[in-house]
């Protein structure tokens, strides 16, 4: 810090400048990402189609892909050309001067000629061509010339292979098709994903079982969570024990644990799944994953294992925060321990259960890894969240803008369910507890 | 202050801790036993005929796990040192400084740390892949920011208030500049905090998930998590190394949870709990 900037900055601008790298990480990385999904979700956007790899609002031209197929065509119809005889040889004649005269056309495109060189020179020497080289756009006229003059070339040799007047008539069809599919049509969709999806069935199943799993297992969570807060909530030897053996399911990565109760769920070989048979709670041990209800168990029985110590600890932490008074003083009045409960324990706790329930529900519901390793979302879908259906959607079949449709369901869905919350809570959650 | 426990609570504490226990103990069992007593009529003895080693060594020998523990350790430290450092900055501005904006500043802060990463995760993967990023330490590094950042900052913003304003003021009175009370009063006070932060920052770079399934698919680029997951082949799955690679990962997150359990209960009940 130089003595300039000692003299000049105030306290505010001293402020604002040290929150701003943070801000701007946070609004690049994490907002404007949000932002461009939705702009993703409008458009056909598939990463297998060398012409849907990207968002085109025009048409455009693929260049690397027309500088390889024109050479090819052109080579074509002059080869059919010198062997056809009397009408077929001035067809072909033709059509070839109606290819040059289209390239001609386009090549009074600003740098078009230029760029077209550099491409060939590139594929010559077998070097790869820059993305940014690769996509030149075209007008709405100049596409209409391309593509009227590719339809009638691609016409005219379809007939000539009908009346057989061609050499090697195999060849025809894939030189002008490999022209014609370098021309990048438009992918704007609008929001035909979205209606898509709420007419699926399979979205409203994924959004059934995201929302049946968020309920119960937060609901057992809670449930269990406190009852056990409230059981430790004394004072005993090892706490520092018990506080490690909560912390360890937590600290380890969710993947890890999905894989450990897949083995003791295993049909053939899995203990619990084992121990279940033998108590009579499942009829066979297959049931845990190979049936739906049993998958869905499966699941949310992990998800309690892993998160109850965790909202046990956040509880355990609300419940010493109550002054032990209260409670001495409505054992005088003589409440009840139930009374207690209901007019002391939970009131007092309130904020601190509202918070908990609100991370954990956000976690519950964008649900990921967790099924990702223990069922993959099956079987038959029963285990699908919607996350997971985004995810197939994007990294399976490498539709992008239909998986980014689901993920921006799920982003709304979090919203709603963050406001609901915040609601209840009221700015309490982030105005200053110290008061300064 | 409460009650004295009684035996039949030191009990209840046992099978607590035994069932929470219990997968890794099981876990354990199965990465030392041999083939021949994981599968079949000795799947649920929890006595080990014939212990071995092999599982362990197949771990480092037929896969590179080796190569997973140096890339996640590598991600996940980078991840928190640069989250830490900028979150620092923000989080003694939100706490010490006046300025108008905080309390918006707080609200982006803990609604992008709600943010769903499967929201974020298209416009990403297209990123990284059109700039070749994808398979490379900063190609995770970036996205966990996501994640890292507003976790850091909202953490060390709770802790930072607890730290007496008085100091500050003291300082103020005693001719210090904003950036001498920062570096000189403020950082020796607030490295607790900062401390307790970073492991939480770490614990979550180091168990993510998606980002390092989708961007990172090169063998020698996997981190932990993915690397352990794809051990599952199409039609058999090896217990017996998942089991192994599960120990080697949790043996020390356990030691580290012993050692710092009382920073990671404050840091993780501070920001939900009122004092």
């Amino acid at each position: 810090m130089n003595r300039e900037s000692r003299i000049t900055l105030s306290e505010k601008q001293m402020g604002y400048l040290l929150i701003f790298p943070a801000l701007l990480l946070i609004l690049v990385i994490a907002i404007w990402p949000v932002i461009r999904s939705f702009w993703i979700s409008l458009h056909d956007i598939r990463l297998n189609d060398p012409t849907k790899t990207e968002i085109h609002n025009a048409y455009g031209l693929d260049m690397e892909r027309y500088v390889n197929t024109l050479p090819n065509l052109l080579r074509y119809l002059k080869k059919e050309a010198e062997t056809a005889q009397g009408p077929a040889k001035d067809q072909l004649l033709a059509l070839r001067q109606q290819v040059e005269q289209m390239n001609a056309s386009l090549n009074q495109i600003g740098e078009f000629a230029h760029r077209y060189e550099q491409i060939d020179q590139l594929l010559l020497q077998f070097q790869p061509v820059p993305a940014e080289w690769k996509y030149m756009e075209l007008t709405d006229e100049q596409t209409e010339t391309v593509r009227k003059t590719l339809e009638n070339v691609e016409a005219q040799l379809r007939e000539m292979i009908n009346g057989k007047m061609l050499q090697k008539p195999e060849g025809a069809m894939g030189v002008i098709q490999g022209v014609s599919s370098s021309i990048i049509e438009p992918n704007y969709v609008g929001f035909t994903y979205y209606k898509q999806f709420l007419t699926e069935g399979r979205m409203w199943a994924a959004l059934w079982n995201t929302l049946f799993f968020t309920v119960v297992s937060v609901a057992v969570e809670l449930v269990l969570g406190l009852w056990i807060a409230m059981l430790i909530n004394k004072q005993f030897r090892g706490r520092g024990l018990i506080r490690a053996a909560v912390l360890v399911p937590w600290a380890i990565p969710t993947v890890i644990s999905a894989l450990m109760w897949k083995f003791l769920y295993d049909g053939q070989n899995g203990i619990v799944a084992y121990l279940f048979e033998k108590t009579g709670l499942i009829a066979d041990m297959g049931t845990l994953l190979t049936t739906k209800a049993g998958a869905m168990f499966s699941v949310i029985f992990a998800d309690v294992w892993k998160t109850t110590p965790f909202m046990a600890l956040l509880l355990f932490a609300g419940l010493q925060t109550i002054p032990h008074s209260l409670y001495e003083a409505a054992e005088v009045d003589g409440a009840s321990k139930v009374q207690q409960f209901f007019r002391i324990t939970l009131p007092m706790l309130k904020s601190t259960i509202l918070v908990a329930l609100l991370f954990r529900t956000l976690d519950a519901f964008r649900v990921f890894d967790l099924i990702y390793a223990l069922t993959g979302g099956g079987p038959a879908n029963s285990t699908e969240t919607i996350s997971i259906y985004a995810y197939k959607t994007m990294f399976a079949q490498m539709s992008f803008g239909e998986g980014s449709a689901l993920a921006v369901i799920v982003f709304v869905c979090v919203a709603l369910i963050s406001i609901g919350y915040i609601k209840i809570l009221g700015a309490d959650l982030i105005s200053d507890s110290s008061g300064k | 202050m409460q009650k004295k426990a009684g035996p039949l609570f030191y009990l209840f504490l046992i099978l607590f801790v035994f069932a929470i226990m219990f997968p890794f103990l099981w876990i354990l069992i199965a990465a030392l036993k041999p083939p021949a007593e994981l599968f079949g009529e000795r799947a649920f003895s929890a006595i080990i005929q014939h212990p071995t080693w092999e599982n362990f060594r197949l771990v480092f020998t037929e896969r590179p796990f080796g190569r997973y523990l140096l890339n996640s350790t590598i991600v996940a430290s980078l991840t928190t040192l640069y989250a830490i450092t900028i979150a620092s900055f923000a989080a003694y501005a939100i706490a010490w400084l006046k300025f108008r904006g905080k309390t918006i500043v707080l609200g982006i802060v803990l609604a992008v740390s709600m943010f769903p990463q499967i929201a974020t995760i298209s416009p990403i993967f297209m990123f990284m892949q059109s700039t070749g990023l994808t398979n490379s330490y900063l190609g995770l590094i970036i996205p966990y920011t996501t994640i890292a950042l507003p976790l850091a900052i909202w953490n060390l913003t709770v802790f930072f208030r607890k730290i007496p304003v008085d100091l500050g003021e003291a300082a103020k009175v005693d001719g210090a500049t904003v950036w001498q009370t920062m570096v000189k009063v403020f950082f020796p006070l607030a490295m607790p905090g900062v401390f307790t932060t970073a492991i939480l920052v770490f614990i979550a770079a180091w168990n993510e998930f998606l980002f390092a399934l989708t961007i990172n698919t090169k063998e020698m680029m996997k981190t932990v998590p993915v690397g352990i997951v794809m051990f599952q082949g199409q039609f058999t799955i090896p217990w017996g190394e998942i089991s192994a690679a599960s120990i080697i990962v949790t043996v020390p997150l356990i030691i580290m949870v012993l050692i710092f359990q009382k920073r990671i209960v404050s840091g993780l009940t501070s920001g939900a709990v009122k004092e």
